[in-house]
């Protein structure tokens, strides 16, 4: 499954979530489409989710917003495990993905 | 009259060696996109001058990119028609922004609730509970999260004043924002 637009693309390999470019979200509502695809990975009760973020450069506060909600949907089930890679090389990433292990302190992050 | 939310003492006019970007309604359609292709501008003009090490010129551009998208953003969302006014400067220690534009009145006092809310209490706890509770009611919207990261992941020190328009049933809002900036790598 995949989301693409002129300025980002979101792609699902396994149970695995790849975002790539720079994200300007109007409202949290404007990523339905992202949320509907992440809670379809979470229906098929896997292991473990990675959110892989590498390649998202930019991520407005309603995209913050979205991966916030999302990680609370996943505390939910405390079967899956939840895995977030990123990048110390882009500054949003450093400064606002620990907020998601207050959120969910099991989460796994990871910024290498 | 006049209200003002948030730290006084940055809701002073920026004096020195302004920059101005006016955006104006009109042929331009004033749209979504224009958030980010403002903000990329003027977060380039103002990491120039960090541009002798990569990592400040990353971290400087980001973080003025990111403060200027957020609070265009919200111009942008909330505006009555008509133009949205940029007034940037930085000096050593700081990257200092005002936005201006007029706002319906009804707009005006839903958020200034708002700001009574996000502005009494520790941003860094605050994101984190109004994260909660907007993830536990989904209707709510305008819920002040671009405001509270900005505080509480920039660092930004944010100030509000409203005033009475030039149009009766309208309100000028202008949103003053300051966040540190420093030479981390030399």
């Amino acid at each position: 499954m995949e989301i693409k637009t002129d300025e980002y693309r979101v792609w699902t390999e396994g149970s695995e979530i790849f975002f790539d470019g720079a994200m300007r979200l109007a409202s949290s509502d404007a990523g339905a489409s992202i949320t509907a695809l992440a809670t379809n990975v979470l229906a098929s009760h896997p292991a473990s989710i990675t959110l892989n973020l590498k390649d998202l450069h930019f991520l407005n506060s309603s995209g913050i917003n979205l991966l916030a909600k999302f990680t609370i949907e996943v505390r939910k089930h405390p079967d899956v495990r939840l895995v977030v890679r990123g990048t110390p090389d882009i500054p949003w990433q450093s400064k606002s993905l620990p907020n998601l292990k207050k959120l969910h302190p099991a989460v796994v992050l990871l910024l290498d | 009259m006049t209200t003002l939310f948030g730290t006084p003492d940055i809701a002073i006019g920026i004096k020195e060696s302004v920059s101005r970007v006016r955006l104006f309604d009109g042929p331009l359609d004033l749209s979504w996109r224009h958030c980010a292709t403002t903000s990329d501008f003027i977060a380039d003009v103002f990491a120039l001058r960090f541009r002798s090490s990569r990592n400040d010129y990353m971290e400087v551009r980001h973080s003025i990119g990111y403060l200027v998208n957020e609070l265009i953003e919200n111009a942008v969302k909330f505006r009555a028609p008509g133009e949205i006014l940029i007034e940037a400067s930085m000096d050593s220690e700081c990257f200092k922004l005002k936005v201006s534009n007029d706002v319906d009145g009804k707009i005006a006092s839903g958020f200034q609730n708002l700001l009574a809310d996000i502005t009494a209490g520790d941003p860094v706890d605050l994101l984190i509970q109004r994260i909660e509770l907007n993830a536990a009611n989904p209707e709510v919207t305008g819920s002040g999260l671009g405001l509270l990261t900005l505080m509480s992941d920039y660092g930004a020190r944010l100030a509000w004043i409203f005033s009475a328009a030039d149009e009766s049933d309208r309100i000028c809002v202008e949103t003053y924002a300051s966040i540190p900036i420093s030479q981390i790598h030399n």
